[in-house]
């Protein structure tokens, strides 16, 4: 994975969503734009996080300082942060309780991008489970560690922290514990995504889909929802827990 | 009659009884039903919109994986999700007509009187232009049978169009029809009054390292760059198999004067498809390009671009 930074009047991007990212000169081939989620930005820079598995992000690790890229966003929706910063207001019977939600966040993969600027905005307040097969996957331990209330990592082999999957760590937390103290913000992998949707906290994932266009027009990202193909582009990224159905 | 230099004039073409401001349209399937491409540009700024192939009922569409990029290309198995026709006619349509462009319904069916439900329906809302969809690969039920069997293609025809009198009648040809020429004739024959093509051309492709296909349905459709020389030839071919109606080229266009190549082999107007999932803005620019060409060729109009290749080889 590497880092990759863009200069240029960027528009506000917020947590959740993603870019569509292309290279110049190519010749059609790569032909299509990349989704990379929105990680940070720093002063009038836009960074992602990437891993090189491919010919377009293999053509991104070439790049020099100067060279242009094509990008297209911020695209998809947002996490809602509701449900921690503001009072939650339950209606069952005629009795309102008011309640503030502590965010659990699971990540896997790259898909600490998607979640890093959510910990960013909620500074001190996230339980934060992101894994790797080894110690030398897990990136950004400073810096997480900084944002979050308590980071806990987790690895296959147990080099770092936990020794199993980052959503093993979060149960294995949860034990004990209300799940409805928590709101679930999740993202990785489809199997990663499948185990967290069931550890029986209520919130949101978000889903890393091939896409072609990023804007809705293709259905090339479709997912499978209970209310039938949504768009992981449109409609999602983020979707509430529950919404998505997994094979 | 006094040239009032008006850019516009200079780019209008007919499709039929259509009066189109420019050649250039969106492909079907390729800007869902106007919204999406509407948040980044006029899409009045074109000459028509193509919507996504509709059907009577829901379809909702093929498993994921659907798309796959290959060399210069890209594969879909999109399978012709679509929300049916009441929510088409309900929600879909009046978005799409808020703008000055002529609006063109794709239709698809299992049988000839689904397409002429379809159709009838459509010219009771008022849609310029239906095209008929007899081409897509992805869905068994989705016309192919249509396309590829010159009998049945002729009937579809005839059938939909003895029910349609207004709006422009399109049929969207296969690239896989046994014969482009004979494909062509009959649809000029039984009455369209246009033809599309071509459709995306029946592919695939692996992943050597998982040994796994690299869409969920093992066979999608290409489209991109890597299939227009195809698609030129298929034009050149249609366009001289016909007597007097149009032909609307498409396949991987991406620049204004991939549209003119399609021109010159003989199409009036043209589409563009995955070019707009690489750049939401690229019909615009098509329809830019088209008319610089025009400037640095010294050529006035548009429709004298159709079928205006040289057809002697210039050696230096």
């Amino acid at each position: 994975m590497g880092f990759f930074a863009a200069d240029g009047p960027l528009p506000e991007a917020n947590p959740g969503q993603f870019f569509m990212l292309g290279v110049k000169n190519c010749g059609d081939d790569p032909l299509l734009k990349r989704p990379f989620c929105y990680f940070r930005k720093r002063g009038n820079t836009l960074e992602i996080l990437y891993r090189i598995v491919g010919k377009m992000t293999s053509i991104m690790k070439g790049l020099r300082p100067g060279d242009e890229v094509e990008i297209l966003g911020p695209l998809g929706n947002v996490y809602p942060v509701e449900e921690v910063f503001f009072e939650c207001k339950k209606t069952e019977k005629t009795e309102k309780t008011k309640k503030t939600k502590n965010p659990l966040v699971i990540a896997g993969g790259t898909g600490i991008a998607s979640v890093y600027p959510l910990l960013e905005g909620l500074p001190g307040r996230a339980f934060l489970f992101y894994g790797g097969r080894s110690k030398k996957d897990v990136l950004l331990s400073r810096e997480l560690r900084a944002v979050s209330k308590k980071f806990i990592p987790a690895t296959d082999d147990g080099s770092l922290g936990f020794k199993g999957t980052s959503v093993d760590a979060a149960r294995d937390f949860l034990n004990g514990r209300a799940p409805d103290d928590f709101v679930l913000y999740a993202c990785g992998p489809n199997g990663m995504l499948k185990a967290a949707s069931a550890l029986g906290v209520q919130g949101y994932i978000a889903s890393e889909e091939k896409m072609a266009c990023g804007i809705g027009v293709c259905l090339g990202c479709a997912v499978r929802t209970k209310d039938g193909y949504k768009r992981a582009c449109k409609d999602g990224p983020v979707f509430k827990t529950g919404e998505l159905l997994f094979d | 009659m006094v040239d009032r230099g008006n850019k516009n004039k200079k780019l209008e073409v007919r499709i039929g009884g259509l009066k189109l401001k420019n050649p250039v349209m969106t492909a079907s399937g390729t800007a869902g039903y106007g919204a999406e491409l509407a948040e980044f540009f006029d899409l009045s700024k074109l000459g028509a919109i193509v919507l996504k192939g509709i059907s009577l009922v829901p379809w909702q569409g093929n498993p994921a994986p659907r798309i796959t990029e290959t060399r210069c290309g890209m594969i879909n198995s999109i399978g012709l999700q679509n929300v049916g026709l009441d929510a088409f006619l309900r929600e879909k349509l009046p978005f799409a007509r808020q703008w000055d462009v002529p609006v063109i319904a794709n239709i698809l069916g299992t049988s000839a009187t689904e397409y002429t439900r379809l159709a009838s329906a459509l010219e009771d809302a008022g849609v310029e232009g239906i095209e008929l969809n007899v081409s897509c690969p992805n869905v068994k039920e989705g016309g192919i049978a249509f396309g590829l069997n010159l009998k049945s293609f002729a009937g579809l025809i005839r059938a939909v169009r003895k029910k349609v009198k207004n709006p422009v009648l399109i049929v969207k040809l296969s690239p896989g029809a046994p014969s482009i020429e004979e494909f062509s004739r009959a649809a000029e024959a039984e009455g369209a009054d246009a033809i599309s093509l071509i459709n995306s051309i029946p592919a695939m492709a692996i992943d050597v390292n998982t040994r796994r296909p690299l869409i969920k349905n093992v066979i999608g459709g290409l489209s991109g760059p890597a299939i227009k020389p195809i698609a030129v030839r298929m034009v050149y071919q249609a366009s001289k198999s016909v007597k007097t109606i149009p032909i609307i080229g498409m396949g991987g266009i991406i620049t204004g004067e991939d549209a003119v190549e399609f021109m010159l082999a003989g199409a009036t107007a043209v589409a563009v498809g995955t070019a707009t999932f690489m750049d939401p803005m690229a019909a615009l620019k098509v329809v830019e390009g088209i008319g610089s060409w025009m400037e640095r060729q010294g050529i006035k109009s548009a429709s004298h671009i159709t079928g205006a290749m040289l057809s002697d080889i210039r050696r230096k």
